[in-house]
């Protein structure tokens, strides 16, 4: 093993998240297909091992990784559940103009300040720095939320994301009844296109040196 | 808080696995191995993003395993020095605070970079700050009135800010002794910690600047 570039570039969590949920997604799939081959097998009769079980490929360390790190990126305290990825490159191109550093605009990312207490912690020497504008980088992030935080009912803003993703599901289950016994070919098509959703971002937050 | 490394790699596919596509199948043996593991001054690995190059695979002599070498990149936690994350309060003792982000537990706030005047209430397990306080000696803190301390309870979600991050390799050390012979382990220590701070205005529990108080950040 050897490590090129231990930092290549930065992630946001919207990315992290969005890319755990891809596997997470992956991985139900692939349970659902194994149970259903194996009860079809039963069915037929079929007594022979299978000499290969997609479940076995799946380590219980990216199990754990899966499971918890979605469920800290997504708790009720992190702004992910209200972002998207226009949102999100749209507040990274908006906030351009106010010479942030990489780091801090990451972090207005990640960590979304909508108060000027926040935005405080984030950038350093704020009032020197930013001074009246201030006021226009919080509207910015307000802006790419998409259920703004001093809505009337911030319940509501939970159960979006969660809601969409029960429908990402139920597409994809559709799909396993229309490609028979083909699962491994469901498998091939997810990619981790760079170009994806997150590029924008992305690019932008990348290192040019270390 | 989160980083792509870049990584090469060499690895071998059983021929079980010759069914499946090469890339799904490289990706599976990499998060085996990496995933949820510390890789020293790297940080902890989360899992492959993308495969960015990956050789023919080669058979060597003696088994029938197919060689890639593989560069890949990998999503790693990884959190900058004074970039400020959210985390909870996994636990406190009269040391400091235990932090935790759920997928990862070994976070700490010292004693020193607690707010002051802050103190260690052993009946509570919690450390509290006593904002505009004049005092400093622990049994004077302790003697406030209840009701003007802030406690920073267990299962509290925190900012903090990451003050250090250090990694300790753990050598396996001498073979084990033979059966018989009891090896004293001692206290390992964790493999990648981080240092964090709440010591300074806008960190600390999420509930103490909901309400911006505007003198308070005047005093900062």
């Amino acid at each position: 093993m050897q490590v090129i570039k231990p930092r290549a570039s930065l992630l946001s969590n919207y990315e992290v998240l969005d890319l755990l949920r891809e596997l997470e997604s992956d991985y139900l799939l692939k349970s659902k297909t194994a149970v259903r081959v194996k009860k079809e097998d039963e069915a037929a009769g079929v007594t022979a091992q299978r000499n290969y079980d997609p479940l076995e490929d799946i380590s219980e360390n990216l199990r754990t990784m899966e499971v918890e790190a979605i469920q800290y990126l997504s708790a009720d305290y992190q702004p992910t559940r209200m972002q998207t990825p226009q949102g999100i490159a749209q507040l990274v191109k908006s906030i351009t103009p106010y010479g942030l550093t990489k780091p801090e605009k990451l972090q207005i990312v990640n960590l979304a300040p909508t108060e000027a207490v926040e935005l405080y912690v984030i950038v350093e020497e704020l009032e020197d720095r930013l001074g009246e504008t201030m006021q226009e980088v919080l509207d910015a992030v307000q802006a790419s939320l998409t259920q703004p935080v001093s809505a009337s009912a911030p319940q509501d803003a939970g159960g979006a994301p969660g809601a969409e993703v029960v429908i990402r599901r139920e597409e994809m289950e559709v799909e396993v009844y229309e490609e028979d016994a083909q699962w491994d070919h469901a498998a091939n098509d997810v990619e981790f296109v760079d170009a994806g959703e997150g590029a924008g971002v992305e690019g932008d937050l990348d290192l040019d040196d270390d | 808080m989160f980083v792509l490394s870049i990584i090469k790699d060499t690895i071998p596919i059983h021929p079980s696995r010759f069914g499946v596509p090469p890339e799904q199948a490289l990706i599976n043996e990499l998060n085996k191995k990496y995933a949820n593991r510390v890789l020293h001054d790297v940080g902890l690995c989360v899992c492959v993003f993308d495969i960015a190059e990956a050789g023919e695979g080669k058979v060597r002599y003696g088994d029938g395993f197919l060689w890639y070498t593989v560069v890949f990149r990998m999503t790693v936690f990884r959190p900058f020095a004074s970039e400020v994350i959210i985390a909870k309060v996994k636990s406190s003792d009269e040391n400091g605070i235990q932090l935790s982000v759920g997928f990862f537990d070994d976070m700490f706030i010292p004693l020193i970079y607690l707010p002051q005047p802050s103190a260690f209430d052993p009946n509570e397990r919690a450390h509290f700050w006593l904002p505009s306080s004049e005092e400093t000696s622990t049994h004077a803190l302790l003697d406030s009135p209840l009701s003007d301390r802030m406690y920073i309870d267990q299962g509290e979600i925190v900012r903090v800010r990451v003050e250090k991050d250090e990694f300790y390799d753990d050598e396996p050390g001498p073979p084990k002794a033979t059966e018989g012979v009891q090896v004293k382990r001692e206290a390992r220590r964790p493999p990648y910690s981080i240092t964090c701070s709440i010591a300074e205005q806008g960190l600390g529990p999420l509930a103490w600047w909901k309400a911006a108080e505007v003198e308070t950040m005047d005093e900062g």
